[in-house]
């Protein structure tokens, strides 16, 4: 399908799109009232103002058959007003209308509820009888149930056109099944989810030409060394085969001394962490890959092949591990038992520490994942890799080390884990969000969105109430209210 | 074509997940880069092999002086705060009755599911609790399940992505313990039913006490209740609206004839999420003053009489559809196949013969699946 959807500077259309374009459109929109335009055009106008934002994608025939005059609304209610009046005082009708409906006593905060708390507080929603139901903004409501405009509605994809380029491509499940049709209806408690890559693609800004460039060369070397590596291991083959007896050579790393190479280590992280603005991105960026080459460097060390990949906790306490013993193969297990024979009489400060390392954690948003049952005793041994750090008799190598020290340590660690630098990307790396994505930023309430896993979860079909409507619209009810009458059967 | 606009400020200073705060805003222009890109904005960015001036329209060089002057602040967020047009939490200049409404914070989903999947609460208590919807209780549990699973297979998340939306979107926190708790969005929004459009003139007799209940009578087109049964109902309203709520839905009384026959409107009362919301509240205005322990008392005994009987009935449904169906696991397979009988009866076909909830083809019923105008990709997946 060609897309048709461009935003032109001339006559201006809003698009369901985060393009700057689209922004400046969205800046110079006005409830434009032209009173000399005739009520067809007027109509006219509106609708096709309003079709080139909701469901540009989808012809006009199918719209008007999925329209319905029927708009969803619902009205809070405020048990505390249920419970005080049956409702009989307000069918009786005296006064003819001149007393209103009972309020409660204060303008409670909106939706407030405590069951424990004092009577005075238990007001609920907000009463909200004196703002008008902006019915007409539910036009469009039919097409949000479309399973592309969810998704760009979750901000899984930067337009709806992207949105159901994904669906069509087959990046798009659908209660855990692959959904190819950009216009399945969602069902309420139906669960879309997006692959995280392509989210990340969506919403990540663009790279810009030295990255792509640095992409390109990377490509390049990769395959460069492949090819080296299969000619190496082909000729490897020939050789084996001629003279099988002769056993490989394994080269003797260089190790170098463990306190060196935390030291070096540390004064990277910090370089890393640190946040002035002077320094030049691409120096920066050489910074976190020499880090991260450094760290592959001492993990690669250990004998356990498996940390490399695993959990963040887990290769914090190795190369910790590494880094301070001068026995390599001494086991993690081991260094917590040693610790605590140690420290047996400082239990006590352990346990505040524990606390504050705790509260650290539950601080700091990016607390790490723990896989299953390893993540609490991994904890505990970070923590008796601190407390050994602190203990100035057992290892001298790093007494040094202070406990921010560690804490920037373990958050480089962290980073870079999570948001890595990687040219096989296809947006630039570190991940950072679009320009203008934020002008955009906003989740409506019919939906449920676990940005984590890009998944989401369409709860109920919108609705409006008082005040406000569900529908994101950019038109106010001026638009709205001609382009309903017009999809009405008689116009 | 015209020349695309070119981006002066592309790679910012800093790598955004390393400033010291965890933020993933890149920082703030600068003015002097601002105002020095300002003053080449009327020539054209180096061409060097064409002397043509690129179309440079007067509509494209007001957007780049808005783009480089009042849209430059909507170019990168600031953690936290919303960073709309209109700097307010409306993010649409020309529709003030849309807002941005919070999105629940990662702690608070994940307290819920704590509170639900560990701590074994009904979805209808902790929905209560923290003011959430109860069907965005049921979809937090249903999504942080996920997650978990995503992690133990160790998928890639999006995490950076994630932490950038939780800063550019509302969010509504975990209330800490002693803080007062507010709630995140209303939770018992009572849906405008069809029947009650029309406005209706109704006389009644002055006597005569008219509730909600009889509202609903008159919406639906059902006859008066006879006076003694009324006074009967509104002798204890309480135990009317539970019994409403928790008896099985057939047992609403219907009116109408055939095609047009439908249940009676139920009151409002009957119709939020959480009735027992009111009965809490009626026992607060009577006794709250001066038994406040009777009254918590009353309120947890009730949600647990809620949760039992939601349980029962489910059990109950499970147990209809295993007495419905047949299971056959043949030996050596992974398949369990599950029969179930067709039933092709007045209440599946309908008065016309064309209901869709019985299968099969039918005499003199054409079957218009492949018509025009008919929906053709698939209407629901059941998992």
């Amino acid at each position: 399908m060609r897309n048709r959807a461009t935003t032109p500077l001339k006559q201006p259309k809003i698009r369901q799109s985060w393009s700057k374009y689209n922004l400046y459109n969205l800046s110079r929109l006005r409830d434009s009232y032209r009173p000399s335009a005739t009520f067809f055009q007027q109509k006219w106008k509106s609708k096709a103002a309003a079709r080139a934002y909701h469901g540009e994608q989808v012809s006009e025939k199918q719209w008007s058959r999925m329209f319905s005059p029927r708009l969803r609304s619902v009205v809070p209610m405020a048990p505390s007003n249920l419970a005080r009046d049956d409702g009989s005082a307000m069918s009786a009708g005296r006064g003819s209308g001149l007393t209103k409906a009972p309020k409660p006593e204060e303008q409670p905060a909106f939706g407030e509820f405590d069951e424990e708390e004092e009577a005075a507080r238990s007001k609920l929603t907000g009463f909200e009888a004196d703002r008008k139901t902006p019915y007409v903004q539910m036009t469009f409501a039919p097409l949000e149930r479309r399973l592309d405009t969810a998704i760009f509605r979750a901000m899984f994809a930067s337009s709806a056109r992207q949105a159901r380029q994904f669906v069509v491509h087959g990046a798009v499940k659908v209660n855990g099944k692959p959904m190819r049709y950009p216009g399945y209806l969602l069902n309420p408690g139906d669960m879309f989810q997006v692959e995280p890559e392509r989210v990340m693609y969506a919403t990540g800004a663009p790279k810009d030409k030295v990255e792509r460039r640095q992409t390109r060369v990377a490509r390049k070397k990769a395959a460069e060394e492949a090819k080296k590596a299969e000619e190496a291991a082909e000729e490897a083959a020939a050789e084996e085969a001629s003279t099988p007896e002769e056993a490989t050579k394994e080269e003797p790393t260089p190790v170098e001394a463990p306190r060196e190479t935390l030291k070096a280590l540390m004064a990277q992280a910090k370089a890393i962490m640190n946040s002035s603005k002077d320094v030049l991105p691409a120096k920066r960026k050489q910074d976190l890959r020499g880090f991260q080459k450094a760290v592959r460097r001492v993990l690669s060390r250990s004998g356990n092949s498996t940390v490399l990949t695993a959990n963040l906790e887990e290769q914090f306490s190795e190369l910790t591990t590494l880094l301070k013993a001068k026995r390599a193969e001494k086991k993690p297990v081991k260094a917590k038992e040693e610790t605590e024979k140690k420290e047996g009489g400082e239990e006590k400060q352990k346990a505040e520490k524990t606390e504050e390392s705790a509260t650290e954690k539950s601080e700091s948003k990016d607390a790490t994942p723990k896989a299953g049952e390893n993540g609490p005793i991994t904890t505990k041994l970070s923590e008796a890799f601190r407390q050994a750090i602190q203990n100035p008799e057992k290892d001298v190598d790093t007494s040094e080390l202070s406990d921010d020290e560690f804490e920037v340590l373990r958050r480089a660690l962290v980073q870079m884990r999570d948001n890595p630098v990687d040219s096989t990307k296809p947006y630039a790396t570190p991940w950072r969000p679009r320009d203008y994505m934020s002008a955009f930023a906003t989740i409506p309430r019919y939906l449920e969105v676990n940005h984590n896993i890009c998944a989401a979860v369409y709860l109920r079909h919108p609705v409006a109430r008082p005040g406000f409507a569900e529908v994101p619209t950019p038109f106010g009810e001026k638009i709205n209210t001609p382009a309903f009458v017009w999809y009405l059967r008689r116009r | 074509m015209a020349q695309r606009i070119p981006n002066h400020l592309v790679s910012n200073t800093l790598l955004p997940y390393l400033s010291s705060c965890p933020s993933t805003s890149l920082f703030r222009l600068t003015t002097a880069c601002t105002s020095s890109s300002l003053a080449d904005a009327s020539r054209p960015a180096s061409r060097s092999f064409s002397t043509t001036r690129p179309s440079q329209t007067r509509l494209r060089r007001e957007m780049i002086r808005w783009l480089r002057g009042k849209g430059s602040e909507m170019q990168h967020h600031i953690p936290g705060q919303t960073n709309y047009i209109t700097h307010t939490n409306k993010p649409f200049p020309a529709n003030p009755n849309y807002r941005s409404d919070p999105i629940l914070s990662e702690d608070l989903r994940n307290e819920i599911h704590n509170q639900v999947t560990v701590q074994n609460k009904s979805v209808r208590a902790v929905s209560v609790h923290y003011g959430v919807d109860m069907r965005r209780v049921a979809a937090v549990v249903r999504l942080v399940e996920l997650e978990n699973q995503m992690k133990e297979q160790g998928k890639s998340l999006a995490l950076p992505y994630a932490r950038a939306i939780h800063e550019m979107v509302p969010v509504t926190p975990l209330p800490v313990e002693w803080e007062r708790r507010t709630a995140h969005e209303a939770i018992n929004d009572l849906p405008a039913h069809r029947l009650t459009d029309p406005q209706i003139f109704y006389p009644v007799s002055e006597s005569r006490q008219f509730n909600r209940i009889d509202a609903g009578r008159v919406f639906s087109a059902a006859p008066a209740m006879a006076n003694r049964h009324a006074e009967q109902l509104q002798a204890n309203p309480d135990e009317t609206i539970r019994k409403i709520t928790q008896e099985s839905p057939a047992k609403i009384e219907k009116v109408g004839k055939g095609d047009g026959e439908h249940q009676v409107l139920l009151p409002a009362d009957a119709r939020i999420p959480h009735p027992h919301m009111i009965t809490h509240e009626r026992n607060r205005l009577t006794i709250g003053k001066t038994e406040p322990g009777e009254v918590r008392q009353k309120y947890r005994a009730r949600l647990e009489q809620e949760t039992a009987v939601e349980l029962q009935r489910k059990e109950r449904a499970q147990q209809r559809l295993d007495m419905k169906t047949q299971k056959v696991q043949p030996e050596n397979s992974r398949f369990e196949f599950r029969f179930t009988d067709v039933v092709v009866s007045r209440e599946t076909t309908g008065l016309t013969g064309r209901g869709h909830m019985a299968p099969g083809r039918r005499y003199g019923v054409p079957s218009y699946d492949r018509k025009k105008g008919q929906v053709k990709i698939p209407t629901r997946v059941q998992v």
